[in-house]
């Protein structure tokens, strides 16, 4: 046979170069300007000093102190919240767990940038569904009001706390049954068995979680945003946007904020990570075993009523709520003054800047998603099978966009292309190459869990049958990746239609896209308008969520 | 044309910091079947790789048909495509995307074959392993046996001179192991190839190959005819992990003389220097026979096993382990005196 050109050291090469240039570069602008004390617009920095740090804790205490307040409160909710479900869906007897599990994943699909909205609209002072029943039966003055610390933590753990659902509940699933079965035939009591054995072995699963979870509270953007800023209520994401509308734009404050909080949530991620890697606590075997649901007796539709009202506050009422909006004039609960009509849909598919942000928003999925995945199955590839030298720094520097807040990665983006020659500030291009950055790790690991399934000698023995790297790729890995592939996608390409982060500094007049619209929207025309802005946005990520479902049906019909 | 088909001189291969192989030379014939055997970590599987391109020695030599594949002093390493050998996987590898058909055809393919003649190939290569049948089935809907069937047509189909073999039947259970054991022998007796196995299962190495490397830590113990390894262990490590075999410390006191502890005299082959000499169970007599190493002792335990009756005897010289058929069966307690011949005790090395 002729000895082909070896492909497999240049693509690797550009591969990595590329990635490099799209994750540390942003940061490196950023840490520069952090410390820039001069002109915050100058760039390269005149003066440096840490003057930027200093004035966040002078001028911005009650910000930090907002912050954290909130943070803990979501996060108590969302750990309190996600326990609860986890144990009743994993431990017990109740009634169609399995389509209950899915319902869970919903609130996270929906975004807390929608669910946001909707709170605003169920909860509003005066003109909040709640309130208006309350008035019309007589009440006097507000019952709720979601404008408050408490309203935009309960919005972040309705939104953003499922993440605490899915740990814990896999900590229980992971938990060997014979462990809790091995203490009843000792001669253990139910509870004492729950006491002694489930308790602490779940404990380290939920210490875990609430860690992971505060630090992704801190971070948290969406509800602080769309409540926050109306109430007057500032916290550190909200605060590093809010500095950059001043004129001048502060960047370098709002560089010194972003990396702080960056420093804050990475430190708490690394500690998070050493933890579960230290390997004492290991309830979780890898293997998956299939806990034996306890009978709980006429408890049972008490603990469904529980999943019930969750379903009820983060899935039914938001969107009931926005649908009702949506389809009226001036958004009421009582029906008999309802004036019905679809012309917030006609208007936000017609009006110019808002069809504009809906294709931009499609567009930008579709291209990323698809440039993304043959980006990320290479990286996949070279990370994990390519045996090349450090390749374990490549997967870290893969993997680098996930502890960087969105918000901040934009806002160093932002400053990056601002002050490197290339004039894609403000257009398309920009968010694309944005989004890319921020979809690595996503893309990544979902690809990676198909590839370390494939077993390795799939690959090497079409090299031994005489194929080249190319013919390899072509004929074995990427078939082979196919489901993979496309679960990763759907994922990408949802992920990019809800994208709000790092779209918000990003986005410009001749390049708008769809979250940002829709906060836009929330603060200068109408809910009814911005709720069917919403819905749209919702609609579309779930049609692509209802395909992936299909799809990975599918797949693992197949590969079993 | 050279007799010699594979050339293996001084190859070391390193994962980091450990070597795993550590300086093994060896050669295989044209048509000859040679076995790599050892435990799990014995570097047997990496030097089979390392054959076959898929690891990246660190020194030595691979030569194909005198053809340097690996040539650290060259610093040459021809990849894997292209080194047109064959493999069958532990895994078996058989690509769960494609039909049985075009996984025997891949490699024919990537040769830019004819169809027609990709059409005859396949179906020989399938006809040898009784697989024709299924040859539009998908590789996923095969069983274990199955696709072990398929990995081999797969490995046959475009014609290699030489086919490495990475355990293949340790996924099998014991029943088609012992089939499929029959079949491959049969096999390489009718294609004209040349095989390198590699096994840690002792027996398959014994049945099936021409010739057995014992490795052990990366290095070689010993080279020879599955006889010979099997009748003249020249370590403690072979006579150990090949078969079962008793091992009798004690002393050289001369030419072919060994006197062990107890203060029996025995007469030995072998090595001249050591302190150990290796008994097989399958060669001790519990009758005397004239001219044989005698050791008086009595029976500790016995335990039947269908195919044979396994003794633990007390002797001076430490518990020796009897086999024999499962007639004339002794009790426990019983005295006895174990008759074994000089041909089969043999001196260990070190």
């Amino acid at each position: 046979m002729k000895p082909g050109f070896n492909w497999q050291p240049v693509v690797s090469a550009a591969v990595v170069v590329v990635v490099a240039f799209l994750v540390l570069l942003p940061i490196v602008f950023l840490v520069g300007e952090s410390l820039n004390v001069g002109d915050s617009m100058a760039f390269p920095p005149r003066e440096y000093g840490i003057a930027n740090y200093i004035a966040m804790f002078d001028e911005d205490i009650n910000v930090l102190v907002n912050t954290v307040e909130i943070a803990v409160m979501a996060t108590i909710m969302a750990i309190l919240i996600g326990f609860t479900l986890a144990w009743i869906l994993t431990r017990t007897n109740v009634p169609g767990r399995e389509l209950l599990e899915r319902l869970m994943e919903l609130p996270y699909y929906m975004t807390p940038l929608v669910g946001a909205l909707a709170w605003s609209v169920i909860a509003g002072p005066k003109s909040g569904f709640v309130n208006q029943l309350w008035h019309a039966s007589g009440g006097k003055g507000d019952i709720v009001d979601v404008y408050g610390h408490f309203g935009i933590a309960w919005i972040m753990a309705l939104f953003e706390g499922t993440v605490a659902f899915v740990m814990i509940s896999a900590s229980m699933k992971s938990m060997d049954p014979a462990l809790e079965e091995s203490a009843r035939v000792m001669g253990a009591s139910k509870l004492r068995t729950m006491l002694t054995v489930t308790l602490p072995l779940v404990m380290p699963g939920v210490l875990g979680a609430t860690l992971f979870v505060f630090a992704e509270m801190l971070g948290s953007f969406a509800a602080a945003l769309v409540i926050g800023i109306p109430a007057r209520i500032y916290v550190i994401t909200t605060a590093i946007w809010d500095s950059t509308l001043s004129y001048p734009p502060d960047y370098g404050r709002a560089s010194a904020m972003g990396l702080s909080l960056f420093v804050v949530m990475f430190g708490m991620l690394t500690f998070y990570r050493w933890r579960i890697t230290k390997g004492s606590y290991a309830t979780i075997t890898g293997k998956a075993f299939r806990p034996r649901p306890m009978d709980m007796g006429r408890l049972t539709w008490l603990l469904l009523g529980v999943c019930l009202l969750y379903g009820a506050l983060a899935v039914v009422m938001p969107l009931a709520a926005l649908i009702m909006t949506s389809l009226q004039r001036f958004a009421t609960v009582i029906l008999s003054q309802a004036e019905w009509t679809i012309a917030n849909y006609r208007t936000a598919l017609e009006l110019g800047p808002i069809r504009v942000a809906i294709g931009n928003s499609l567009g930008l999925g579709f291209g990323v998603a698809s440039v993304g995945v043959v980006l990320m199955a290479l990286l996949v590839w070279i990370i994990y099978r390519s045996r090349i030298r450090g390749s374990g720094a490549i997967e870290y520097l893969v993997m680098f966009p996930q502890a960087v807040p969105r918000l901040v990665f934009g806002l160093a983006l932002l400053w990056a292309w601002l002050n490197i020659p290339i004039p894609i500030y403000g257009t398309l291009w920009l968010l694309a190459l944005a989004y890319l950055t921020v979809m690595l790790p996503l893309g990544v690991r979902t690809l990676a869990g198909v590839v370390l399934q494939i077993d390795k000698s799939l690959e090497e023995c079409a090299r031994v049958c005489g194929a080249g790297w190319v013919y390899q790729m072509r004929t074995v890995t990427l078939p082979l990746l196919r489901p993979g592939i496309l679960a990763a996608w759907l994922l990408i390409f949802m992920a990019c239609v809800r994208e709000l982060g790092a779209s918000v500094f990003l986005m410009g007049p001749d390049a708008r896209v769809i979250a940002p619209s829709i906060v836009a929207a929330f603060a200068s025309s109408g809910t009814e308008l911005t709720a069917a802005m919403a819905l749209i946005q919702t609609g579309t990520v779930v049609l692509a969520l209802v395909i992936l479902f299909r799809l990975t049906r599918g797949v693992t019909k197949e590969m079993t | 044309m050279s007799p010699t088909r594979i050339e293996v001189t001084d190859l070391v291969v390193r994962y980091g910091e450990q070597i795993a192989v550590h300086g093994v030379s060896f050669t295989v014939g044209r048509g000859e079947h040679l076995t790599l055997l050892g435990p799990s970590g014995c570097g047997k599987t990496t030097t089979l790789r390392a054959i076959a391109g898929l690891e990246q020695p660190s020194a030595g030599s691979i030569r194909i048909d005198g053809q340097a594949m690996y040539d650290a002093s060259a610093r040459r390493n021809i990849p894997a495509e292209q080194r047109g050998v064959s493999m069958v996987f532990q895994s078996y590898a058989v690509w769960p995307h494609m039909t049985v058909y075009d996984n025997v055809a891949y490699g024919l393919r990537v040769r830019k074959q004819s169809a027609a003649d990709i059409k005859t190939h396949v179906e020989r290569a399938l006809d040898l392993v009784q697989m024709r049948h299924l040859a539009d089935r998908a590789a996923s809907k095969l069983s274990g046996g199955q696709q072990q069937r398929v990995a081999l047509a797969r490995a046959i189909a475009f014609s290699p001179t030489v086919v490495l073999f990475d355990e293949p039947l340790s996924n099998l259970d014991a029943k088609l192991r012992a089939e499929m054991r029959v079949e491959l022998r049969e096999l390489q007796r009718r294609l004209d190839i040349t095989s390198v196995y590699v096994t840690h299962d002792q027996e398959e190495a014994l049945a099936i190959s021409d010739r057995v490397i014992v490795m052990n830590v990366g290095v070689i113990e010993q080279i020879g005819t599955p006889e010979d390894i099997y009748n003249r262990p020249r370590s403690r490590f072979v006579a150990d992990f090949v078969g079962s075999a008793n091992l009798i410390k004690g002393k050289v006191t001369g030419q072919g003389t060994f006197e062990a502890e107890g203060g029996a005299i025995l007469k030995t082959v072998g090595g001249t220097a050591g302190s150990e000499v290796a008994v097989r169970t399958a060669y001790i007599d519990m009758v005397a026979q004239p001219g044989d190493n005698q050791l008086a002792g009595h029976v500790r335990q016995r335990m039947f096993h269908g195919d044979f009756v396994q003794y633990i005897v007390e002797c001076a010289c430490g518990r020796l382990i009897v086999r024999r058929p499962p007639v004339n069966l002794l009790e426990e307690g019983a005295p006895v005196t174990l008759s074994f011949s000089p041909e089969h005790t043999v001196l260990l090395q070190g």
